[in-house]
């Protein structure tokens, strides 16, 4: 199942936004069982560390770490901001 | 003789940070008329610029930030009213982040937008995280940017409890202003314990130091620091700020061409 962030705004910045945004998107998704969430960061500008781990964290405790997958995107705000939250790229 | 006046044209300027002709022509005492003919050539040089129109008109050197409001904004010992680059709730700093996308022409590289509007971002928000119900007089933060030459200069700032303040209630062991502000950005700490919280700073710090032509001064409480090339660039900008009990005051510069 493929998210497309660019539906919650091209800035993406703040906890409480990236909170009510997973929260959001966590009542209104039925994925199937085992699918996974692709992530596609395509058109936003700009996203935040404090953002996207409230929003991963949301995520993840929902539907396990390894069924939320980023989508390879060349954004250096979406790579360095998982590079301070998971200490990678 | 002209280069002579020239050179101290430049000289009294850097001094002086910005200054009106009229008093520039009493120091050097010399007339209007030839005094403008130097101011011309000097801005068509690219080495100073005006600012402001007639008779408000002053001029400063190319590539440094205007910082007089905020200081009269920061250092006042009361606010009773916030002037309009204040926001005063995070939303309101949410939707000025969008006044970044007008730099897009300017900076002719998306990856450069994106670091400095999160880079931003994560300042601005730290100001709402750790001061809501804390502020100095009136709530918000000052946020603002403004080119000058082959910089773009970015001030946050806020009239809240300070670092030392936040940091000291989730870790005791933290001595003075200096060492908080230090442990701020350089460990992954947060004056929001228990949540789960404290990379902000550490993402702002790479992003400063993962290029040369950027940097970082941070004051809060009595203590500054500075971080990245430009570091040293923006210390000095604050250096005339009279060090206060509260609050944090940011300035970033980011080269752009």
């Amino acid at each position: 199942m493929k998210i497309s962030l660019i539906k919650f705004g091209d800035i993406l910045t703040s906890r409480p936004a990236g909170r009510d945004a997973a929260l959001s998107l966590k009542a209104y998704m039925k994925p199937k069982k085992n699918e996974l969430i692709e992530l596609d960061f395509k058109g936003v500008i700009s996203v935040g560390p404090s953002w996207l781990d409230e929003f991963l964290a949301i995520l993840r405790e929902e539907f396990g770490k390894k069924r939320v997958i980023i989508l390879p995107t060349t954004n250096p705000s979406v790579r360095e901001s998982l590079r301070v939250i998971d200490g990678k790229n | 003789m002209k280069t002579q006046t020239k050179s101290q044209i430049v000289k009294i300027i850097t001094k002086k940070g910005r200054i009106r002709p009229s008093d520039l022509a009493k120091l050097l005492k010399i007339t209007p008329q030839a005094l403008h003919r130097h101011l011309k050539s000097l801005v068509a040089e690219k080495i100073i610029q005006s600012r402001g129109s007639s008779p408000k008109t002053v001029y400063e050197i190319i590539g440094r930030p205007d910082l007089e409001k905020i200081k009269d904004w920061f250092c006042s010992s009361k606010i009773t009213q916030n002037p309009s680059d204040i926001s005063e709730t995070r939303d309101v700093f949410q939707g000025r982040l969008n006044k970044f996308k007008d730099l897009k022409k300017s900076l002719q590289s998306d990856n450069l937008l994106a670091l400095i509007i999160s880079t931003t971002g994560e300042i601005g928000n730290n100001s709402f995280d750790h001061n809501m119900g804390q502020w100095s007089g009136v709530p918000g933060c000052w946020f603002n940017f403004q080119i000058s030459g082959k910089f773009l200069w970015i001030v946050i700032a806020d009239r809240g409890q300070g670092i030392f303040k936040s940091l000291s209630k989730v870790d005791a062991s933290i001595k003075n202003d200096d060492e908080a502000l230090k442990i701020a950005f350089e460990k992954q700490i947060s004056g929001r314990s228990p949540e789960r919280r404290g990379n902000g700073l550490k993402y702002v710090l790479n992003n400063i130091l993962g290029n040369e032509n950027r940097g970082i001064a941070c004051h809060s409480g009595r203590a500054q620091i500075c971080y990245g090339d430009l570091g040293m660039k923006c210390l000095k900008e604050m250096e005339n700020f009279p060090l206060r009990s509260y609050g944090t005051f940011t300035l970033m510069c980011w080269g752009i061409k």
